[in-house]
């Protein structure tokens, strides 16, 4: 379906054009958002050496080299559904293909933060990781951990916005009403996303894992 | 399928080789090494996806310089931060109780 262009506007391109760069500039705010979190990251990997990387030991690497794989395959989909000669069904299909996915990586991280609660690892009064060590060793990794869970959720928050954003660009191409621009800014938040999960996987999963 | 689909399919197998490099290079014992490979892998990924899925490779320079700012923002705040942390010493607050100066040095109630 052919968008209409707005009055301000000298052409369709140049529309587009202003809505991906809008979406450019709130992805660049959204990297400062997390930056803060990625600044206390150094802070605690430079302060509590060997504390970050028993906390680090403690996190799944298996599931969160799953939960990698499944992110970035869920990127391809929309990748694929955003290249210009797409039809608008098998754009649906591909949104819904990486809403699924998405809805896979956060069941593997809640189940992820199941068991992390079990083996009482959340930064509460109640934390107590097997080999605590130290007060100052305990303290250190505690601070690894708050900051894991901070990370991880905010991460999942904005994966979930990407989960409802794809659903309902989906259903508006199925019913004729989508426009090619909103499956491309779909795409690019759900990019950053990944992007940004790219970056907490080795920082929180491989920390001094030999 | 089209030459762009076949280009985006081999970004996503060469994201999955280098996620398996990542995980595999953690394994090792390489020192400060492992953290220096683990985020050299990160940084090429991240760098494939904004290139090829976020498509900046092809696209306006204003996109590409919005994406810059963002990554040069980070860059000043990330040294104008960690200068105040490596040149100062903390001291404790005359407020904070004995349990925020060392939280584990205490039982629990």
């Amino acid at each position: 379906m052919e968008a209409p262009v707005a009055a301000h506007f000298a052409s369709r391109a140049q529309q587009a054009l202003a809505a991906t760069f809008g979406m450019w500039v709130f992805l660049a705010t959204e990297a400062l958002l997390f930056g803060p979190l990625f600044f206390g990251y150094l802070y605690v990997r430079t302060h509590f050496p060997e504390a970050a990387g028993a906390a680090s030991r403690h996190t799944d690497l298996v599931l969160g080299t799953l939960n990698t794989a499944t992110l970035i395959s869920a990127s391809l989909c929309m990748a694929l559904a955003a290249q210009p000669q797409r039809r608008a069904r098998s754009a649906a299909w591909l949104l819904w293909a990486s809403a699924a996915l998405g809805l896979a990586f956060l069941a593997i991280k809640g189940l992820e933060y199941r068991h992390e609660f079990a083996a009482q690892l959340f930064p509460d009064r109640g934390f107590a990781p097997a080999d605590a060590g130290a007060p100052a060793h305990a303290h250190g990794m505690q601070l690894f951990f708050v900051l894991y869970f901070a990370m991880t959720a905010l991460h999942a928050l904005h994966l979930a916005v990407g989960v409802a954003a794809c659903l309902v660009v989906a259903r508006a191409l199925r019913r004729g009403r989508a426009r090619a621009e909103q499956v491309e800014l779909a795409g690019l938040y759900w990019h950053f996303v990944d992007v940004l999960w790219i970056f907490l996987y080795p920082l929180l999963y491989l920390v001094e894992r030999a | 399928m089209n030459r762009q689909d076949k280009s985006l399919v081999l970004v996503w197998v060469a994201l999955l080789l280098l996620l398996a490099a990542s995980a595999g290079s953690a394994l090792l014992r390489l020192g400060a090494w492992n953290s220096v490979l683990n985020l050299a892998v990160a940084a090429v990924k991240a760098a494939l996806v904004l290139l090829f899925f976020m498509r900046l490779r092809a696209s306006h320079k204003l996109l590409r310089l919005a994406a810059l700012s963002a990554f040069a923002t980070l860059a000043v705040l990330f040294g104008l931060a960690s200068s105040d942390y490596a040149t100062r010493t903390v001291y404790p607050a005359p407020l904070q109780t004995p349990r925020q100066l060392a939280p584990h040095a205490l039982p629990l109630q």
